[in-house]
């Protein structure tokens, strides 16, 4: 691996663990404390307006509908999400956010919006469509990296235990 | 007499106002906001001193009544109440 190389993988990983410990430590000291990330990660997913479905949901996290059911049995819990069955199909159970989940989702998504308004900031409006179009070309470059594990929950496993791992890193050097 | 021109601005009027009601209602129940202390040019931020997670409580109160959906980016915009009632009326007419 050549310097540059090695630079582009240590900034690509310190990147990594920093929003996700940035996003954690926004939850922490917010009004949602009691919302772990990968809760909030659900509410996002099931969105603020229509009701979806809980395969529709698990598809987007690409995470299985059992997997799914133990969350969302949390979030129903703390409020935040409402169930209910299709009132056409009574087998197929739908999910929506209730006026918390709503509120939740919506100043997590604010945080997102903050930060890369503050990351584009510096630069020209030439230079952040420029640094736009490099994050997309990187970001559709990792979803063709992901593509090829999408059926080995193996590997999500693992690149789960990572993360956590690196959080938990995280946690102890503060 | 009532000209043709008269019509419609009017009616655009009436709207304007019953909106108008309608979200000092809901700044008063929902966020124990005194109406005497509302006017159409008062700044929801800076006057109200609303922070985020109010700001979007009144945003999700009035998507609810008017069953509409409001951007963030069209929040971004919005700086009065009159800035509000105007926004409102005009997704309500898309």
């Amino acid at each position: 691996m050549n310097d540059l190389e090695q630079q582009m993988a240590e900034n690509l990983v310190s990147i990594f663990e920093k929003v996700l410990v940035a996003e954690e430590k926004s939850l922490q000291k917010g009004y949602f404390s009691n919302l772990s990330l990968a809760e909030m990660h659900t509410l996002d997913a099931i969105g603020p307006y229509e009701a979806r479905t809980m395969t529709e949901t698990a598809q987007i996290l690409g995470i299985t509908v059992g997997t799914l059911t133990v969350s969302v049995d949390r979030l129903v819990k703390k409020g935040f999400v409402a169930r209910r069955r299709d009132e056409e199909d009574r087998r197929v159970v739908r999910i929506s956010l209730t006026r918390d989940g709503k509120l939740a989702a919506r100043m997590h998504g604010k945080f997102h919006k903050v930060l890369a308004k503050h990351i584009l900031e510096p630069y020209t409006d030439e230079e952040q469509e420029l640094l736009l179009s490099l994050v997309k070309e990187v970001d559709e470059y990792l979803n063709t990296q992901v593509a090829r594990y999408d059926n080995d929950d193996k590997i999500r496993q693992t690149a789960k235990d990572v993360a956590k791992d690196v959080r938990r890193r995280k946690t102890d050097d503060d | 007499m009532t000209t043709d021109s008269e019509v419609p601005r009017e009616r655009k009027k009436d709207k304007k106002d019953q909106v108008y009601e309608d979200l000092i209602n809901i700044l008063t129940e929902e966020l124990g906001v005194s109406p005497t202390d509302v006017d159409p040019t008062l700044d929801i931020r800076e006057d109200l001193q609303f922070d985020s997670l109010q700001l979007y409580s009144f945003i999700i109160t009035v998507e609810e009544a008017y069953d509409i959906r409001i951007s963030d980016e069209q929040i971004d915009q919005v700086h009065t109440m009159n800035d509000l009632v105007d926004m409102v009326c005009g997704i309500i007419e898309q």
